[in-house]
């Protein structure tokens, strides 16, 4: 087969594809055509469909109705291994790789090369691997334990693992997700490289500045339907944005000055170590303070400690530390969640549902969960009263959820994060520290939860923010601190602050090679 | 999604599986009643009822304290042992305070059987006390944690049954007979288990869903990252839920005690902590945490001894023959039944590709010798037969389903 012929036929045709879940259409009657060796964006609010069809693609789910052809041939996937064999990788979401495996043994995970005993032929395997990672620019040991691989890494083993089956499509979905800028810059220049080789790619992803670096077409689903498929050269990310939400959103606007109180949070030398590992301190020396009716932005790239700056505050990090934390001037030393609670710190954490739900509990417990005593009538909890001190938080943070005992996991992200952020604010604090509230939430809401995260400020809460989008911090902060390995590198006012001063800050200066740490200078 | 939640606070007080156990529990009291050939639920209905209400008592009590470690994220795989312990406990206190009145099968008198009773308790708090503290500081596993005191508290309790006699009596003895009316009166008084059982039930259900701890429980089982950093003391409510799980074991064993009209640490309570297990998964708790009720436990615990019940009345054997077959059986059903729904949306096969080709002829052998053994070699072979050809069946049916719903 050569290059034109393959250009000719169209390298995914999906017709009439519908899917149903109980209770939910997840994919209503979508039809799709995809060109051999072009690039095409799905893009869609979380729901959309776009999981889903990439499930229905690569053989990890069936259609209920529809045809899928492939190369021009009609093909009908029961499972993983024969999407493969027609040449369909995928690289998930989640990455799905085992932590306690080399990654030699990942990329050939249930395709093991053998010997001519019938052994696993390892070194075949991790030669093999060798040259894919060379290919991807990444120099990782093809010996060394997935799980101790940095999460770029992992990403990069995964896509070594779909090149691994020569696949002549790859879809990747919201590959960026867990990625640096530097990172997201080394998978584009992969991504080139695929291209070039004439691969076909279907990149998912609701980062628009992404999808139109990279794209050739964009397809747009909202609500399990086919909204659109345009050229990318004929549209602008605003009107894609307003075909996924289904409207035109409109920008934050965070350049409104808020009115700044007095200092809350003083923190001063912070240092957090890290025993065991090369840089020895995942904090050294951070010094900050926080005002009421203030949002402060944290910024740093993965691994930069901020998380760890934010739960060392909120007494969740080892009690190690040293340097001095002042509370509306009192020093501080939290030894427990609990206590930074009832002196009036709350923390909304990074990764909602591993650290912020509870998935077996009713929106009204997950709500109320750490004010129970509030609900209690004659020292036992009260439906009603329950159902009353919901109900406050419910509405300040607009929860839309059929009622208080709905089950949680049955709500969008955007809807759990505010649950998660009411929880808290009917402890009444008086900082919220917030770590990447955004994450894993649709645009729809993440303008939602700007506007509540504004109120929340002017309402004189002190809101230490931090986000993986430098967007989001420069539409939202005050101002903005850099962490860079753990160091505060640079102090912006809203005035000052652009990505470019910020990423030079978080990158600490030192030149970053093939994505590794750059070495901390003693 | 459903629009009712599986955690605590505002559901209905039984949930659907709940309603399904019921009527299950119904059902195979009114098929024992038809099939026993016997006749003993019409001929001696209240002979069969004690002998029902005092099983599932007994195993309702501690299978509350499993529930409740269950929740939490746990499991404890001791309440066996403890209960030998707590028996031994009691009955050990009881000897060394009235050497004199034990030997010779004599009343000891209110204040020591108040103190035997008291030093079981006791015991059960240490144990729970233990638990949590390998739990939470050392990190065990609690599998790990439980399993070793599974193994050791067995051991420690004949160790002090063994030391004890030694001291306070001529020979040295693994087992205490107990005589003192006290016990006598729990063991021909059957109300007096079940009433216990249904206290500790009111209370335990009080506390689970009408309380902040109880609240937490759930928190803690459902997500233990996320319950501490909601500023739950989570190494507290480990500590609550282990301790409950052991109290309930020893309050149980004291029990056993009266039953038995001994305490023999060696054999006493052997195995239970599994049907402690097995009751409160059929009533609908799961192993990963954060899921479970009461009353679906209190269900499970009757469920299990009546379906023990009435095999041993139909083939009239001692009951304890096919105990484990029965609560194994059971369980694997309950949990199957609570599945299938979920594995049929998911398009997942009973039998597929080869696991399932071989799965066809064991299960077709072990239900053919097990009505075999329970009934006769003729049934059993028509059991058998019966098995292959409805699961071959099965088999082709979900091969073609696929094939169809895929084309």
């Amino acid at each position: 087969m050569n290059g034109t012929a393959l250009a000719a036929v169209p390298a995914i045709v999906m017709r009439g594809i519908t899917k149903r879940f109980p209770g939910v259409v997840a994919l209503d009657d979508v039809s799709l055509e995809v060109a051999a060796g072009e690039l095409h964006a799905i893009c869609g609010e979380n729901g959309a469909g776009k999981s889903t069809l990439m499930k229905i693609l690569s053989g990890v789910q069936r259609p209920d109705a529809g045809d899928l052809e492939v190369h021009g041939r009609p093909v009908r996937f029961g499972g993983t291994r024969e999407a493969e064999q027609a040449g369909i990788a995928i690289i998930h979401q989640e990455l799905a790789l085992v932590d306690e495996l080399p990654v030699a043994a990942n990329v050939f995970l249930g395709r093991e090369r053998r010997t001519a005993l019938g052994l696993v032929d390892d070194r075949t395997q991790a030669d093999a691997t060798a040259r894919l990672l060379a290919d991807l620019d990444c120099t990782v040991d093809p010996w060394a334990r997935t799980g101790a691989l940095r999460v770029g890494d992992q990403q990069l083993v995964e896509i070594a693992k779909a090149l691994s089956v020569n696949a002549s499509i790859v879809v990747m979905d919201e590959p960026t997700s867990a990625l640096t800028e530097a990172e997201s810059a080394r998978l584009e220049r992969t991504i080139a490289r695929l291209r070039a080789r004439g691969t076909t790619i279907l990149y998912i992803s609701h980062k628009m500045d992404e999808v139109f670096r990279l794209a050739d077409r964009i397809t747009v689903l909202r609500d399990g339907r086919h909204v659109r498929t345009v050229d990318r050269v004929a549209t602008t990310p605003r009107e894609v944005t307003g075909w996924m939400v289904g409207r035109d959103i409109a920008g934050h606007d965070g350049a409104r000055r808020r009115l700044r109180g007095d200092r809350v949070l003083e923190v001063r030398d912070l240092t957090l170590p890290w025993p065991g590992h090369a840089r020895g301190r995942r904090l050294d020396g951070v010094s900050f303070d926080l005002h009421a009716g203030e949002i402060l932005g944290v910024a740093g790239l993965m691994g930069a400690g901020r998380t760890e700056l934010l739960e060392t505050i909120f007494g969740a990090s080892e009690p190690t530390w040293t340097g001095s934390i002042r509370l509306a001037g009192r020093p501080v030393r939290f030894t427990h969640p609990s206590e930074a609670c009832r002196a009036g710190v709350a923390m909304v954490t990074e990764d909602r549902k591993r650290l912020g739900l509870f998935p077996d509990l009713d929106v009204a417990a997950n709500v109320s969960l750490c004010s129970l005593t509030k609900a209690l009538r004659n020292g036992l909890l009260s439906r009603s009263a329950e159902e009353h001190l919901v109900s406050g938080p419910i509405r300040a943070t607009g929860v839309k959820a059929p009622g208080p005992h709905a089950a949680v996991t049955g709500l969008s992200g955007g809807n759990q994060q505010k649950c998660i952020i009411g929880r808290w604010l009917l402890t009444e604090p008086r900082v919220l520290l917030l770590d990447d509230p955004t994450r894993g939430v649709d645009v729809g809401a993440k303008a939602e939860l700007y506007t509540l995260i504004d109120g929340l400020c002017r309402d004189g809460l002190a809101v230490l923010l931090t986000s993986s989008e430098l967007p989001e911090l420069l539409a939202l902060a005050d101002r903005i601190i850099v962490l860079s390995e753990g160091r505060l590198t640079a102090t912006f006012d809203r005035q000052e602050a652009n990505e470019q001063a910020i990423m030079e800050a978080a990158t600490g200066g030192a030149p970053r090679v093939d994505g590794r740490e750059a070495q901390v200078p003693t | 999604m459903p629009s009712h939640s599986r955690g605590a606070g505002g559901a209905p007080f039984l949930r659907p599986g709940e309603w399904t156990l019921l009527a299950a529990i119904v059902a195979a009291v009114v098929f024992t009643a038809l099939a026993d050939s016997n006749h003993s639920y019409w001929q001696r209905p209240l002979d069969s009822l004690r002998d029902i209400a005092r099983n599932a008592a007994l195993l309702g009590i501690f299978a509350l304290g499993s529930t409740v470690v269950i929740i939490a994220g746990g499991i404890d795989l001791s309440a066996g042992s403890m209960i030998a312990l707590s028996g031994t406990v009691c009955a050990t206190t009881m000897l060394a305070l009235a050497p004199a009145e034990m030997a010779g099968f004599k009343p000891v008198g209110p204040a020591v059987v108040a103190a035997g009773c008291l030093a079981s308790l006791l015991a059960g708090f240490l144990v729970g006390t233990l638990h949590a503290w390998l739990v939470t500081t050392i990190r065990l596993p609690p599998f790990i944690a439980t399993l070793a005191t599974l193994v050791g508290l067995r051991s420690f309790a004949r160790a002090l049954c063994e030391s004890t006699t030694a001291a306070f009596t001529p020979t040295k003895s693994a087992l205490i007979n107990v005589a003192d009316p006290f016990f006598k009166a729990v063991r021909d008084n059957v109300w007096v288990p079940v009433a216990v059982f249904a206290l500790l039930a009111v209370i335990t259900w009080l506390v689970l869903t009408r309380t902040v701890l109880g609240r937490h429980v759930h928190a803690l089982g459902g997500n233990e990252a996320a319950a501490r950093l909601a500023g739950i003391r989570t190494d507290n409510v480990k500590w609550f839920a282990y301790v409950f799980g052991a109290m309930t074991a020893a309050l149980a064993g004291l029990f056993y005690v009266g039953n038995e009209s001994v305490a023999a640490p060696v054999n006493q309570g052997r195995g239970h902590e599994l049907n402690a297990i097995a009751a409160a998964v059929v009533g609908g708790c799961s192993l990963s945490g954060g899921v479970g009720t009461v009353p679906g436990t209190v269900l499970g615990a009757v469920f299990l001894r009546v379906v023990i019940d009435a095999v041993s009345k139909i083939i009239k054997t001692g009951a304890d023959v096919y105990e484990g077959l029965i609560v194994g059986i059971v369980v694997v059903v309950a949990v199957t039944l609570a599945q299938i729904g979920q594995m049929a949306r998911g398009g997942r096969r009973l039998l597929p590709g080869p696991l399932g080709l071989c799965a066809i002829p064991t299960l077709a052998v072990l239900g053919g010798a097990v009505v075999a053994m329970m009934a006769s070699p003729r049934a059993g072979a028509a059991t058998g037969i019966g098995a292959f050809v409805l699961l071959g069946l099965l088999r082709r049916w979900e091969t073609r389903h696929t094939a169809v719903s895929a084309s």
